[in-house]
């Protein structure tokens, strides 16, 4: 897939903005571009040089860092400069800086700049610090009278007293950011330019360090230029900002706005409308300022076990006494998604055990309160002895049924699915997946677990679909669920003749599309009220998901794989939200360790309930 | 930048504070620390002395004095302009994010050549007493001497220091070029020994006027002719326009190469 970045400006209707402002303007950039060669980049001798003259390549390929980007700083203002890597946010620094000239347009500023810009430039590593404090001084323009008065403040602020006569290098790179931080603030100058500086050092210098910005702004008005990836520390210091991608400005206006657009779509790709979905949603969330809703609830603790007993927790609602529970260990996804399946068809929860050979806490938590006495425990390929010999001497001895031991995925599908027919547990579906379509898999749960459908689980030499056919495990199943495309090519292989009569349906191909498919067939299932389970895509978080089938116990409950990083993947599901808008009536954060950020949990949640 | 009191003044700082860094650092750690400018030109005179007062004998009056003389001198234009010469590219990290005259670097390393130059001129009086020559009134022309040579080696610097920033094989050729000119000057050897063909070249090396003119003064303590005076003049400010038009030319183009 092509990676499509959008450039275009964005507009936001903004009461707050062109009040008339007349402040002086410290920084006017008026229509600045600025491109470099490409090619002179690399020709550094002679023989290049010559070698590029004669093959006529020698002014190919200009690259726009900045195109017309335009905005005025005014005095007392905190400015600042969000964008991606690469999208020219220290080209316009060093353009406001002095030490690059713009291609086209002009940029005036008018006062002094103390530059913040990757500290310690001057810095001479064998010298010792003292000799650096003068020398950096006199570098950024400070008189030696100057410094010789403030030399204790700089040492003071930085911390160094103890170490001012060792030289530079054998200083850690924090010790020496601090030095910098602090020759470069002392003085009150009428411009700061803060690049990412906040970024090194200790956090206790960090937050002296924001500190002393802070101070300068407020004491003194200093204007500040701030540079930052964090739309935090921009909404947080700023009260202006502006957003550069790829050289183009994409927003500006007041800080807290273009942060929270920025935290929204920025370094995300997808195309145009997409970005047009997820940026209305976004205006709807600023605009609308909704506090926080009882609707939405976030589930998660550190470790993925316990946000998976939370989940449950939550499925059961109340519900204080369970006869029996599965457990499904996260040494392979496949237990999760065998387990809930046949979790489902006998409707008790799924809870996940970790992946060592003892229950994990939350687990044993689980059991203890709830003291099922059948425990079906899924663990497949290992040797299970340290789980089962654990759960056997709780003391209320429950009747442990282990499935999976020292076995294929193939084998563990077979095992699980012939126990449940001797049971007959079993519906009219069926489903067989791949075992390389982990989070397609996981985004099945919900249904799995609501219709109670048998999972066979292809891994790449071991056919499933070749097995279940030999048990005849189809016939009795008109509904065939299929993930993947490798086994749908084995199933039409398969199943030629018998593939009349039998509904299939195939969810694969492009991720984010078959995860909204999914979504959107689960909300199909049934009518009325139900709740959703939303988290990322992103394929670390799957271990924090194994229980979030048993949501589905009373009612269907979609799960929403979000991948964060594209807006397509946010646009699309923001319009499944939209179609079910009215039948939603909770949502839950799957949220552990890892799961959407907070500024897209409020995207959606607002989305749906604003 | 425009020129005023207040740039001139922090340029001047800063210059100080660079030649005091260079000047650290190159004696820290070393026991007899800057007693090596002195002893430096002295030993390489014993060295030379022995090695052409025994293999190559030429009939020059007070060899040792004629050798270090030149010698001290040439090295205080080749220091200038091989330092000069890197001095851009070595301070990228500062180029690319402070605003700064970016002259200040090749002229800072030609202040240190100097300042060497003259801790070293303690060797050349101490050689001169031990070969009892009392300087004349002449000595006082050193100097304008001086002033005269150091344009001209900044001039070079700044050249140099503009074009290894586009092709960094100004710097390799430059050793070498070096090297072909000590031999070309006449340090260690008398000009009168020289084929007629070489004549012309040696008219047309600046170095050649400047050591005789170091020589007029300080060995024989005649009076420079004013022809003499004048080449040296014009090498020097030659060298300076040159270096400085190139230099100014180029300079807003660095950023994008170092």
């Amino acid at each position: 897939m092509p990676e499509v970045v959008n450039t275009s400006a964005l507009t936001v209707e903004d009461e707050t903005a062109e009040i008339e402002d007349n402040r002086p303007v410290m920084i006017d950039v008026d229509h600045v571009s600025m491109s470099f060669n490409m090619a002179s980049e690399q020709l550094n001798n002679l023989k290049e040089y010559a070698i590029a003259i004669a093959r006529g390549k020698l002014f190919f390929e200009e690259f726009k860092a900045l195109d017309d980007v335009s905005f005025k700083v005014r005095k007392g203002d905190v400015f600042g400069i969000m964008g991606t890597n690469g999208s020219g946010k220290s080209t316009i620094l060093k353009i406001i800086a002095g030490v690059l000239e713009p291609t086209k347009g002009k940029c005036t500023v008018n006062g002094n700049i103390a530059p913040l810009i990757e500290l310690g430039a001057g810095f001479d590593m064998d010298l010792s610090a003292r000799e650096n404090i003068y020398l950096n001084g006199a570098l950024l323009g400070y008189s030696k009278q100057f410094i010789d008065e403030h030399f204790q403040e700089i040492v003071e602020f930085a911390e160094v007293e103890k170490f001012l006569d060792m030289p530079l290098k054998n200083y850690s790179s924090g010790m020496v950011a601090r030095i910098a931080f602090a020759i470069a603030t002392v003085i009150v100058p009428e411009i700061l330019v803060v690049d990412e500086v906040l970024s090194v050092g200790d956090f206790m210098f960090q937050k002296k360090c924001e500190d002393r910005i802070t101070q300068l702004i407020e004491e003194y008005g200093v204007t500040v230029l701030i540079v930052s990836h964090s739309n935090d520390q921009i909404a947080r210091l700023c009260n202006k900002a502006i957003w550069i991608e790829k050289g183009h400005t994409r927003l500006i206006g007041p800080a807290e706005l273009v942060a929270s657009i920025y935290g929204g779509l920025g370094g995300r790709t997808g195309t145009g409308q997409s970005e047009s979905i997820v940026f209305e949603a976004l205006e709807k969330m600023i605009c609308g300022k909704g506090g926080v809703d009882d609707r939405s609830v976030v589930l998660g603790t550190e470790s993925s076990e316990g946000t998976c007993a939370k989940v449950v927790l939550a499925s059961l609602g109340g519900q204080s006494n369970i006869e029996s529970l599965a457990l499904a260990t996260d040494r392979t996804h496949v237990n999760a998604i065998v387990a809930t399946g046949f979790a489902g068809a006998k409707k008790i929860p799924v809870v996940a055990s970790g992946g060592s050979d003892s229950l994990s806490d939350s687990a044993y938590r689980i059991i203890l309160d709830y003291k099922p006495r059948k425990i079906f425990l899924f663990d497949c390929g290992s040797s299970q002895d340290g789980l089962i010999t654990e759960l056997e001497s709780l003391y209320w001895k429950p009747e442990v049924i282990s499935f999976g031991k020292l076995l294929s995925v193939r084998d563990f599908s077979l095992e699980v699915y012939s126990y449940g027919l001797r049971q007959g547990i079993w519906g009219k579906e069926i489903a067989f997946i791949g075992l390389e379509e982990n989070t397609l898999s996981i985004a099945l749960l919900p249904l799995l677990f609501r219709l109670g459908i048998p999972v066979f689980v292809s891994a790449e030499n071991e056919s499933c679909v070749e097995a279940a056919k030999n048990i005849k495990a189809l016939e009795s199943s008109p509904r065939c669920f299929i993930v993947g495309e490798t086994v749908l090519e084995e199933y039409k292989c398969e199943f030629q003749e018998e593939l009349l009569g039998v509904d299939v349906i195939y969810f694969g191909g492009d991720q984010n599309r078959a995860l909204v498919d999914i979504a959107s067939y689960a909300f199909d299932i049934e009518d009325g009220e139900c709740d959703v389970c939303i988290a990322t895509s992103n394929i670390v978080q799957w271990p924090e998901l194994i229980s979030c089938g048993c949501m589905s116990r009373i009612k269907i409950c979609p799960l929403l794989l979000i991948d964060q990083t594209s807006l397509d993947s946010e646009a699309s599901f923001l319009s499944l939200l939209d179609k079910y808008r009215g039948r939603v009536s909770k949502v839950y954060f799957i949220n552990g360790k890892t799961g959407l950020d907070d500024g897209t949990r409020g995207l959606f949640s607002n989305y749906l309930f604003s | 930048m425009p020129f005023n009191k207040e740039n001139f003044n922090r340029d001047w700082f800063i210059l100080r504070s660079l030649v005091s860094k260079d000047f650290k650092l190159k004696y820290r750690r070393s026991a007899l620390g800057v007693l090596w400018s002195v002893l430096n030109p002295l030993l390489m005179m014993v060295v030379l002395t022995a090695v052409f007062s025994t293999v190559f004998r030429f009939n020059i009056e007070n060899f040792p004095l004629y050798l270090i003389l030149g010698q001290t001198l040439f090295t205080f234009m080749s220091d200038a302009t091989s330092s000069a010469m890197g001095s851009i590219i070595d301070s990228a990290p500062l180029i690319k994010k402070i605003r700064i005259n970016k002259v200040l670097f090749p002229l800072e390393k030609v202040c240190f050549a100097l300042v060497n130059f003259v801790v070293s001129l303690i060797a050349v009086a101490a050689v001169m007493l031990f070969f009892r020559i009392a300087p004349t009134v002449n000595i006082l022309l050193l100097p304008f001497l001086l002033a005269m040579l150091f344009m001209f080696s900044l001039g070079i610097g700044l050249l140099l220091s503009a074009l290894s920033v586009f092709f960094r094989d100004v710097m390799h050729l430059w050793s070498v070029l070096l090297t072909a000119w000590t031999y070309a000057t006449p340090l260690f050897y008398p000009v009168d020994i020289l084929p007629d063909w070489a004549v012309p070249i040696m008219n047309a090396n600046p170095m050649y006027y400047y050591v005789s003119y170091f020589r007029e003064i300080a060995l024989y303590g005649n009076t420079p002719s004013l022809e003499q005076t004048l080449v040296c003049l014009l090498c020097g400010v030659g060298a300076l326009i040159v270096g400085l038009l190139v230099f100014k030319k180029q300079e807003k183009k660095f950023i994008l190469y170092v």
